[in-house]
């Protein structure tokens, strides 16, 4: 079939809508994948509408449009007569005006009435919830088992890490989270030092505190702290690089191109807080302990001298190490949960904000866990604690 | 010799309770170096199909067989992206050579076969830039090179010049002519644009809608040097438009 120049021209240019005056014309059949370029046409003449006062809608050279396209229209033109702008249609076919009356005739619908929630709905709605976390938790373990074989295969081969990358990371996540660490907790320190020397100086037990708040901060407050701000600062801030690159296709390119994305993107990650959790946590215990002791000298007339060597009556070396070797588990928990909510992104910017948010989540309610066993097995190894 | 075979492939994705039987079953096959289009209207699952060929998605049946390249290894694929997923921390002539790299190709010859492509493609002198420094265009070039500098035994591509402008899209339509008219490679092109689609390639086929199952083959008899205005060209273009207008109004 030879085609006019008319509808040859039609077809090569696309040019489907044009405005004059008030009068928007249609030209040929507007179809469901336009509706973009058809919303992006109206808002460029928005303004020149509003100004006129009236709109005509020419459909003299269309003899058809797509539903779609159509509820679009309809939908721009509802908003125009909304401002007062009078709105009219020309030259349609009985087939596009019948659309549009079809259209019309939804607005007059009543609103349907929200069903009422049974039991039986709420107790679907748990199971799905719990259905679906427990397929989080199962593609999260398969994650953590990825990336372990990836660990595990770098471990081979040590030349085979990315190491710019994770000095890279060590600087993002250690040497810059370094100032936050050490305020809160050399606060946290004096103020526990400080509430808890008031009670024991009632026993006049003060001399107590520096024992108490050692056990404190070496056991509990220095690692966990310092996990809930690794995972505020960079558990977060790894979902929503993974997840960027979900977005724009990056992970998929490196795919193609046959990089193994565990071994990639994740191990360099994981390495990184490896080598700094240890070390914020030591810091955030010596600032604890700095500001308890601080506490001490200021309030409870406690001598720094006095302090320490009580202190150092009260603490053995695993006290010190057992907080370090936790922050080993808590380094993989945040970067692999923090990698993982990234991986999971799908669709568009918003979705990268909700990974970020579930990452800092799962990673702090799993460091809370581990740290909860942890503790039951501390328990059961440091002399003198056993029941 | 036949360079992609795919027999069966369907893909339904679940979500929560909800299943979405995107695409299939779909069967196909393309010769080596022929320029095949997939084409169909939004949603009706070209994207799934290809990605599901580059090994990014599991098909639930249904398989899909490129064979080995000829010296026994596995085959070289390259794929262009909607947005060309260029990595913005690097220049581009490290992305180029960033493919390169994973095939542990020796320095001298990746930084040639770099060189050599940058000018094909006109963008030697923007290899020290970065993707935000380049213009749309100038980014699926580059893109474009990256997948290209592999010598892929097939070049997956997704709607690459959808979201540049008529002209910019157009020169691109032609440059990618004229490279593959010297590399020989087999070609999955997948547009919803009728027109690129009758430019480019040598067969068309049609989707339908979701679940994206093959409604019309067409073998594009038009010569190697094609002109948009020609009547034969534009037989093609009417004759494919009216498929496109049965599946709008028959969804």
């Amino acid at each position: 079939m030879i085609c006019t120049s008319t509808e040859r021209d039609q077809l090569v240019n696309q040019e489907k809508l044009t405005f004059s005056g008030f009068t928007l014309s249609v030209h040929g059949v507007l179809e469901d994948y336009e509706i973009d370029s058809i919303r992006d046409f109206i808002e460029e003449y928005k303004r020149s509408i509003f100004n006129a006062g009236k709109l005509v809608l020419d459909f003299s050279n269309s003899p058809g449009i797509d539903s779609v396209a159509a509820a679009v229209l309809y939908g721009a033109c509802k908003q125009f007569t909304r401002a007062g702008v009078r709105v009219r249609r020309t030259g349609t076919l009985p087939v596009i005006e019948n659309l549009f009356e079809t259209l019309a005739g939804f607005d007059s619908m009543p609103e349907p009435h929200k069903k009422r929630m049974s039991i039986r709905d709420y107790f679907e709605n748990i199971g799905e919830n719990v259905y679906e976390m427990g397929k989080t938790l199962y593609s999260l373990g398969h994650f953590f088992g990825d990336t372990l074989y990836a660990f595990m295969n770098l471990v081979l081969r040590p030349m085979k890490v990315r190491w710019s990358m994770v000095l890279y990371y060590m600087e993002e996540s250690g040497v810059k989270a370094i100032p936050i660490i050490a305020i809160l907790t050399w606060l946290l320190g004096l103020v526990l030092g400080y509430q808890a020397g008031f009670q024991l100086k009632e026993l006049a037990a003060e001399t107590l505190m520096p024992a108490m708040l050692g056990y404190i901060i070496t056991w509990e407050i220095g690692p966990m702290l310092t996990a809930v701000l690794v995972a505020g600062r960079s558990g977060s801030a790894y979902a929503a690089e993974i997840g960027t690159m979900q977005v724009r296709e990056e992970v998929d390119a490196l795919r193609v191109m046959g990089f193994d994305v565990f071994s990639y993107l994740v191990t360099p990650k994981m390495i990184g807080l490896l080598c700094v959790m240890p070390f914020l946590v030591l810091l955030a215990n010596f600032s604890g302990i700095f500001g308890g002791m601080l506490a001490g000298s200021l309030f409870l007339g406690l001598p720094p001298s006095t302090f320490i060597s009580e202190l150092g009556k009260a603490l053995i070396p695993l006290d010190i190490y057992w907080g370090m070797l936790k922050s080993f588990i808590y380094a993989v928990i945040i970067a692999n949960v923090g990698s993982f909510m990234g991986m999971r992104v799908r669709g568009g910017a918003s979705a990268v904000g909700k990974a970020t948010t579930a990452a800092v989540v799962l990673s702090i309610f799993m460091v809370i866990i581990a740290d909860a066993l942890l503790s039951l097995l501390f328990v059961h190894i440091r002399p003198g604690l056993s029941l | 010799m036949t360079a992609l075979k795919v027999t069966d492939l369907s893909i339904t994705f679940r979500e929560s309770s909800r299943e979405v039987h995107a695409l299939g079953p779909v069967d196909f096959e393309i010769e080596a170096g022929e320029f095949l289009c997939i084409l169909g209207p939004t949603g009706c699952g070209k994207t799934t199909l290809l990605r599901t060929i580059a090994g990014l998605e599991k098909p639930d049946t249904g398989e899909v067989d490129i064979p080995l390249h000829p010296d026994g290894g596995g085959p070289v694929i390259g794929f262009v992206f909607q947005q060309g997923a260029l990595f913005p921390w690097m220049s581009i002539f490290a992305n180029i050579e960033f493919s390169l790299k994973a095939k542990k190709i020796d320095k001298v010859i990746r930084r040639q076969k770099v060189e050599s492509i940058l000018e094909m493609m006109g963008l030697s002198s923007f290899s020290s830039s970065y993707p935000h420094q380049l213009s749309g265009g100038m980014q699926q070039r580059a893109a474009l090179a990256r997948s290209l500098v592999m010598d892929p035994d097939l070049l997956l591509m997704d709607e690459p010049f959808s979201s540049l402008d008529m002209r910019t899209s157009q020169e691109l339509q032609e440059n990618l002519r004229e490279l593959l008219k010297k590399a020989s490679t087999t070609v999955l092109f997948v547009t919803h644009n009728i027109e690129e689609a009758v430019y480019l390639a040598g067969e068309v086929i049609v989707l339908g809608h979701r679940p994206g199952r093959i409604v019309r083959r067409e073998i594009i008899d038009l010569p190697d040097r094609r002109s948009r205005l020609s009547d034969t060209f534009t037989e093609y273009l009417v004759s494919l438009r009216k498929t496109f207008e049965s599946l709008v109004s028959n969804p």
